[in-house]
């Protein structure tokens, strides 16, 4: 088993969340123009959800996943509509709008944090069936967040690209006003795109919480990778997205492979840094 | 009044102060240059355990300890102003974040430097007499002062005023023959050495140095409390920390009783009680307290 077809396998099972979560934060930026922070906590309430209806109410992690994200979704509408909207009409720039999203993102995790205390929680009363694949142990979680992304990337590639709902999207990122005499109810689609992150959000977490831990730091500890991918990616780009979240969950597993985790966080951000230099992107 | 000063106050009233110091620096570059740096404690914190490394564990002496930790940190703002200098704020935003978590985990990983998460210890003061404590408070003040006065003459100055164009219209500032990026270099790379300088400041008051003192709340509250009092004014910072920062970690902490099995909830409850301050600051005053009102379609 050589060192590359591990760091493949395992990178593409790291990708799998990730790419849940790049192509919600994406769609949000895409359509609002601005780095959305508080996704992070969409993830993070995705993944408690799941933990506490498996772990309190005993039910089975496959049916949890459903509920889990659906709430996420909610919250996510919840915050477009009550902060972000409002923030919107107001005029404020895209630069304020990271701030504001950074308080948005620190009021949900501390109000969690409130409820459900500082503890890591754990996906104890469910098991895995393992199997083999390619030399090396997988889990059957790990095969359902593959499967499940490749379909949701699928569904969400087409529904953007082949519906009129999805135009009506993409008419409403890439040129407003012309979207707007046209007859697309901007708030209705906004909703709706929230909504989509969300839920794309809420499922990463419910995978990223059954591949290790769940507490209130989820979120926040994945959300610069993820800007990271969004950026790398391009932005509002979702093919790009799914790209370069696999591409980095094949670099940091190949990273952490021959070295420690964290020094292949920080050996990413260093090239994400470089990066950014070199391509000035990030409208 | 001194008995009133014991060493709690003091390390409390020691914190807020630079606090202080972090938000006006702040203040010279988002609200006179227009650089987003979401890195406030990558700055602070590389000056505290450049410093506090150099002098446990390369036993350098005192004030060339210091005096390198900010050669340090001024070396290293030049490296990051280089980057971003011509980048969109949002890409800024991003890579001085990324910038400060890069200064969070090596300080984690670097356990042969660091001690990593069992701590750097013990930084002393360089007046090692009773009163070090004081001394201490007292320097942090003086140079906190200093930073203040300054941040309020610049903004008078030819130069403030360049910084100031550049930050509303770079392309006409270029156009009037201003060399931008050189001079956004500039205020960039002092005030970050600054803000090592101020954590070359906070290391004894902290006096053993841990991973969790350098966490993104830091940064957080400084830009919550500039936001809350006024990016544009020099004094924004200063009234910002003095609502906030000072409420929670002076007032409240010195003066109400908290059962210590509670203690931890307050500081949960401080947190969701600044992110609601920067919302309602954010949506109804931008230009904070002591800014002007709000104009429709203003920044």
């Amino acid at each position: 088993m050589s060192l590359l077809t591990s760091a493949v396998v395992l990178g593409l099972i790291e990708a799998a969340p990730l790419i849940l979560a790049a192509m919600g934060f994406t769609l949000i930026f895409y359509l609002s123009g601005f780095m959305n922070i508080a996704f992070a906590e969409n993830i993070t309430i995705g993944a408690f959800c799941a933990v506490l209806l498996t772990s309190a109410l005993g039910l089975n992690f496959y049916m949890s996943i459903i509920p889990a994200s659906l709430v996420s979704g909610v919250v996510s509408v919840l915050t477009y509509l009550l902060i972000f909207r409002p923030a919107e009409r107001r005029g404020i720039g895209p630069a304020e709008m990271i701030i504001l999203s950074v308080g948005v993102s620190f009021v949900m995790r501390y109000g969690l944090r409130l409820i459900v205390g500082p503890e890591l929680y754990f996906f104890d009363n469910v098991a895995p069936d393992y199997y083999r694949f390619m030399g090396m142990g997988v889990t059957s979680f790990q095969v359902t967040a593959m499967a499940l992304v490749v379909v949701l990337a699928a569904a969400l590639y087409l529904f953007m690209f082949r519906t009129r709902l999805g135009e009506m999207m993409r008419g409403l990122a890439d040129n407003r006003d012309l979207a707007l005499v046209s007859g697309v109810d901007p708030t209705r689609i906004s909703a709706l795109i929230w909504f989509i992150a969300g839920v794309a959000g809420g499922l990463a977490g419910v995978f990223f919480g059954v591949f290790s831990f769940v507490n209130t730091l989820v979120g926040w500890n994945l959300i610069l990778i993820i800007i990271m991918i969004s950026i790398i990616g391009g932005v509002g780009n979702i093919r790009g997205a799914i790209l370069a979240s696999i591409a980095v969950g094949v670099t940091t597993s190949f990273i952490a492979l021959v070295s420690t985790p964290l020094y292949g966080e920080i050996l990413l951000l260093i090239f994400f840094i470089a990066f950014l230099k070199v391509t000035n992107r990030a409208t | 009044m001194f008995d009133l000063l014991t060493s709690y106050t003091l390390f409390s009233l020691s914190t807020v102060m630079g606090f202080v110091a972090l938000a006006t620096l702040l203040h010279l570059q988002f609200g006179l240059a227009g650089i987003v740096n979401f890195g406030v404690v990558g700055f602070w914190g590389l000056g505290m355990y450049a410093f506090g490394v150099l002098l446990i564990q390369f036993e350098v002496p005192y004030p060339l300890a210091m005096l390198l930790a900010v050669a340090i940190v001024a070396a290293v703002s030049l490296l990051i102003g280089w980057v971003i200098v011509d980048l969109n704020d949002q890409a800024v935003l991003v890579a001085t974040l990324a910038f400060g978590t890069i200064v969070t985990s090596l300080v984690t990983t670097e356990k042969w430097l660091t001690e990593g998460v069992v701590g750097l210890g013990s930084v002393p003061y360089p007046v090692e007499t009773g009163d070090g404590a004081l001394w201490q408070f007292v320097v942090l003040t003086a140079v906190t002062a200093a930073i203040v006065i300054y941040a309020a003459r610049i903004a008078k100055t030819p130069y403030g005023r360049l910084l100031a164009a550049k930050r509303d219209n770079e392309p006409l500032a270029r156009g009037l023959g201003k060399n931008t990026s050189r001079h956004k270099l500039t205020i960039f790379v002092i005030t970050c050495a600054l803000m090592g300088f101020v954590g070359t400041l906070s290391a004894p008051v902290h006096r053993f140095l841990t991973p969790d003192l350098i966490g993104p709340g830091v940064t957080f509250s400084a830009w919550i409390a500039l936001i809350v009092g006024g990016k544009r004014h020099p004094l924004g910072g200063v009234l910002g920390v003095a609502l906030t920062i000072f409420v929670f970690d002076f007032v409240i902490e010195t003066y109400v009783p908290v059962p210590s099995e509670h203690a931890a909830t307050v500081t949960v409850i401080k947190t969701i009680v600044y992110g609601v301050t920067l919302i309602v600051a954010l949506m109804f005053r931008p230009l904070g307290l002591l800014g002007p009102g709000r104009k429709r379609g203003s920044r």
